[in-house]
């Protein structure tokens, strides 16, 4: 067990952390040049494009340390982004520690202290690392007095590197030797692993990643999962390198993969600790909570005639992303559609992107929601996500509202600013504290609807990218809301409901109506686009109808040419949905629904 | 008698071995009962070229007896009393002379050789000439044009008492002078409100004065002046285009279905294929029910007739108004269109976005 190290990597995004992940791979031999593509962990187009990690993935790494003994270092790659902190939390509970990479030239960031936090919340050891040190505007003093006086770390602990050009790698390894601890554990005590990450593989079904906290986990025991009461015979375990390396037993201290004959991920709680059927631990693996979805969107496929296919894009989705979750809903507007709940905003995206890129859909999404607490004249208490379902306001005693922590990292020169924005939220409580010098922490209690509206690039411009912000979920909170609908010729196109609260119903409901006013072309007939809550009309925009519209002659070959004009429009109002009689191009919803203040005049 | 130049004589000799070549072709039952010179300047043919021109269609297509009505476009620089006599003497009853306007300074614009008074003298040559028709073609919508301004060409039009006149809007096409001169920033289209405003002047300036309008550009002074060959293109009757990129059409089967095919754009191209003996049709496309009632949708809504409704029914046995139900109250709510028990017919609003309306029609699924 003493040669064993289980560590982490975490960053605040674009950090480079993917990128000295991939050094320790290549250093350790775990993958030959020809081998090599950048951003190895990062397996999904998507992420490699995006440069953020959605999913975690590990791998072990042989290592032969200047001491001349061989180590299994147990790369365990945590998500980089808010939306998956409890990933993160079960990421970092398979670790006894800890990289903390900051980038020489940015600096601490919101999310560096947060990670920081979560390591130690769970007791991990850290080594900061400096990383990028190659850059022209690499800091590395200001970093140093950063980690100093914000991370409360030594910096003299610190390693410096540029993992772009492989610098300091091998005193990093070495650090990660003789720096973090070994596990502990009892081989000999029942079992208790567990599950910090499941992957999905279309030969051989669930791939479960766990790390051993006692016992060992050999074929064919028989294995219990402690909290969703699940068992499965065990099929195969290893140690995932690039591959997966079947081995006899893992043990404990140790991190593997286990197959176990599950078919999907569906049912499998990340988090949830294995035991053995037969000799059961105790108690299981601590600190075990629900992902739960904080953000709900309807998606409907722009054709109705691509249902099917949504639905089988779903289902396969669903076989490695075990947090989306997703149920069929129905609009009258946009035709059949699921009801899906995700982690957050960028979850959201993300699972936009996959079904359109990897499943040729093309998607139209409500506006996102938060889940609402109702409370009933009759006492009886309701959750609503969708705002199809929001009852008579007249039924309505008291609605309730989920409020976020957030925390800001500005520089200094911004703080009016993000300050006012955070106001702008509704944020209370709102407080900052200086870090380093030039740099502040805002705290501010917000409701998480008001960060669903772009909060986050709104942060980004006001700061001129320099803001950073990470969030936890606090509480629920008295709201005042009201359901904004959006009439299209007086029909309402149910899918562009939301709820939003009174005090900005007026000008977002003006906003969806400008914003679709430009995006609906001119029809034969004039288009009233109007926002109402209930029946009352609080925002109106109208298009105007084509005045002029026919070519002056047609004639022997122009009849020809017209006809297949024409039916390119015809193609072209395929593509768009019918409300009413008006057509409205998935851009019109898109548009809408986009953040608030970009430039859409493209 | 002017003597052709040997270009254009080579021209007619092509034009005549085209004729040899489509005739065997040409399946159609129905005699031809109009012919047409037009497109490019058939003016500026001698005489005895378009002689030479029917002579070869009479001896190889049948004619309707006692002859076919014949149509012809000229330049009113080409229009002489004697001229006008000799075209006379061929069989032409329509003469429609491309005036474009009245204006010198219009005309200088659009690159016109004739001016003004030309343009008026070469109308009241024809008209004394004893023409069953006499067309005049004006232009409209250059950039800067006021309404006033048109209206005054206008005028000018009617008080010579043609019995037809065609009023096309100024549409800058790519890879023409215009193309050129637009891409250049010398001339753009109008703005559409200003086209729709000169488009509802036209048609009711026209209307008033005698000449409604029985399509979105063409004016008549009463049914029996109305162009009867045009209609063909319009309500897809047969029709044998010679020439370079002249369209034929034919449709054996009633207009169930259809074949449409084209010549070669290019003169050069056409008269290479004819020299080598082939027939210089550069492509052709088939027309099932559904294209064709695409275009009889688009065609008949350009028209002041509009649709009938049970032919189109008969027809394509699909009912048209049933599929757009809503579609078509809006429209006759927002006075684009009318609804009879026979007929949907545009209204001016309707004529003046006929493309756009075409496109909001959705074809019955059955077609």
């Amino acid at each position: 067990m003493n040669h064993i190290r289980n560590f982490c990597i975490i960053a605040h995004i674009d950090h480079g952390k993917s990128t000295l992940a991939d050094r320790l791979i290549q250093r350790c031999g775990a993958v030959e040049d020809r081998e090599f593509r950048d951003q190895i962990l990062d397996s999904m187009d998507l992420e490699r494009e995006r440069g953020i990690t959605i999913k975690a993935n590990t791998v072990t790494l042989p290592y032969t340390a200047r001491d001349g003994k061989t180590y299994e270092l147990n790369l365990i790659d945590t998500p980089g982004h808010v939306d998956f902190s409890h990933e993160v939390r079960r990421s970092l509970m398979s670790c006894e520690g800890a990289l903390l990479v900051v980038d020489a030239s940015q600096g601490v960031e919101a999310q560096t202290v947060a990670n920081l936090y979560l390591a130690m919340e769970f007791g991990l050891t850290v080594v900061p690392v400096i990383n990028k040190i190659d850059l022209p505007s690499a800091e590395i003093d200001r970093v140093m007095e950063e980690i100093d006086r914000d991370l409360g770390l030594d910096p003299f602990e610190s390693i410096q590197v540029s993992a772009k050009m492989g610098t300091g790698i091998d005193d990093l390894l070495e650090a990660i030797v003789t720096k973090l601890p070994p596990p502990k554990g009892d081989p000999e005590a029942p079992l208790k692993a567990l599950l910090f990450d499941a992957q999905y593989d279309s030969y051989r079904g669930a791939v479960l990643l766990v790390r051993l906290f006692d016992g060992t986990l050999k074929v064919p025991t028989r294995v219990r999962l402690m909290h969703s009461d699940a068992e499965h015979k065990v099929e195969e375990v290893g140690n995932q390198t690039l591959k997966r390396v079947p081995v006899k037993q893992l043990s404990a201290g140790e991190v593997g993969y286990v197959l176990a004959g599950m078919k999907s991920l569906a049912g499998l709680a990340i988090g949830d600790t294995l035991t053995e059927a037969d000799r059961p631990a105790a108690e299981p693996v601590p600190g075990y909570r629900e992902a739960k979805p904080v953000v709900f969107s309807s998606l409907y496929p722009m054709s109705t005639d691509d249902y099917e296919e949504l639905t089988k894009a779903l289902e396969k989705l669903k076989l490695n992303d075990a947090s989306l979750i997703y149920e069929k809903d129905s609009s009258a507007a946009l035709g059949f559609g699921f009801r899906c709940g995700f982690l957050g905003l960028l979850h959201l995206d993300v699972v936009q992107a996959r079904l359109e890129r990897e499943y040729d859909l093309s998607l139209i999404l409500s506006a996102p929601s938060v889940r609402y607490r109702i409370v009933l004249n009759d006492d009886r208490e309701v959750w609503i996500d969708n705002p199809s379902f929001y009852p008579d306001p007249a039924s309505i005693k008291e609605a309730y509202e989920p409020y976020i922590k957030a925390a800001i990292m500005t520089p200094e020169r911004y703080l009016g600013a993000v300050m006012e924005l955070c106001r702008e939220r509704r944020g209370v409580e709102t407080t900052y504290t200086f870090l380093a010098a030039g740099r502040m922490e805002v705290t501010s209690q917000l409701p998480l609807a008001e960060v669903l509206f772009d909060f986050y690039d709104r942060l980004k411009s006001i700061t001129q990218g320099y803001g950073s912000f990470d969030y936890e979920m606090l509480d629920y909170r008295l709201g005042d809301m009201v359901k904004v609908d959006i009439l299209v010729n007086g029909e309402k196109v149910d899918a562009l409901s939301q709820l939003v609260h009174r005090e900005f119903s007026r000008p977002r409901a003006l906003r969806y109506c400008e914003r679709l006013a430009k995006k609906i072309p001119r029809q034969q007939f004039k288009i009233a686009i109007q926002g109402a809550i209930g029946g009352q009309i609080i925002a109106r925009s109208t298009i105007n109808p084509f005045r002029k519209d026919v070519t002056a002659k047609c004639y022997g070959g122009d009849i020809s040419r017209k006809r297949k004009l024409l039916e390119k429009q015809k193609e072209g109002k395929k593509k768009m949905k019918m409300v009413g009689n008006v057509e409205i191009p998935q851009s019109a919803f898109v548009s809408v629904l986009k953040t608030e203040d970009d430039n859409d005049d493209e | 008698m002017e003597a052709a130049s040997p270009v254009r004589r080579r021209f007619t000799s092509r034009l005549i071995a085209e004729v040899a070549l489509a005739a065997p072709g040409w399946q159609d039952p129905h005699p031809f009962d109009t012919v047409y010179f037009g497109g490019g300047t058939p003016s500026q043919l001698p005489a005895g070229e378009l002689a030479r021109i029917l002579d070869a269609c009479r001896s190889h297509l049948a004619f309707a007896t006692p002859a076919p009505w014949v149509f012809l476009e000229a330049n009113p620089e080409d229009v002489t009393p004697e001229a006008c006599a000799a075209w006379r003497a061929l069989g032409v009853r329509t003469l429609s002379l491309g005036v474009q306007s009245f204006s010198d300074e219009a005309l200088r614009f659009l690159g016109r050789r004739h001016d003004g008074p030309q343009a008026q003298a070469a109308v009241r040559t024809a008209l004394a000439a004893g023409f069953d028709t006499v067309s005049v073609d004006l232009i409209f919508g250059l950039r800067g044009q006021t309404a006033e301004d048109w209206q005054r060409d206008l005028a000018a039009a009617v008080v010579l008492e043609p019995q037809h006149v065609s009023c096309y809007q100024l549409t800058i096409h790519e890879r023409t002078r215009f193309g050129v001169l637009a891409k250049q920033g010398q001339l753009s289209e109008m703005p559409e409100e200003q086209q729709a405003a000169l488009f509802d002047l036209t048609h009711r300036f026209l209307a008033d004065a005698g000449w409604p309008a029985y399509e979105v550009s063409n004016f008549a002074r009463g049914e029996a002046h109305q162009s009867r060959h045009n209609r063909k293109y319009w309500d897809h009757t047969p029709y044998l285009g010679l020439g370079p990129s002249a369209h034929s059409l034919a449709a054996p089967d009633a207009g169930a279905t259809a074949r449409r095919w084209w010549n070669e754009r290019a003169t050069p191209k056409w008269e290479a294929r004819l020299a080598s003996g082939e027939r210089p049709v550069e492509a052709e496309e088939r027309l099932g029910p559904k294209e064709l009632a695409e275009e009889a949708l688009l065609l008949g809504l350009r028209t002041t007739a509009g649709i009938d409704l049970a032919s189109w029914q008969r027809r394509f046995r699909a009912d048209l108004l049933a599929t757009n139900a809503t579609l078509v109250s809006r429209l006759v709510d927002e006075g684009r269109i009318v609804v009879t028990r026979q007929r949907l017919v545009p209204t001016l609003a309707g004529l003046a976005v006929a493309d756009g309306l075409a496109a909001a029609f959705d074809l019955p699924a059955s077609v």
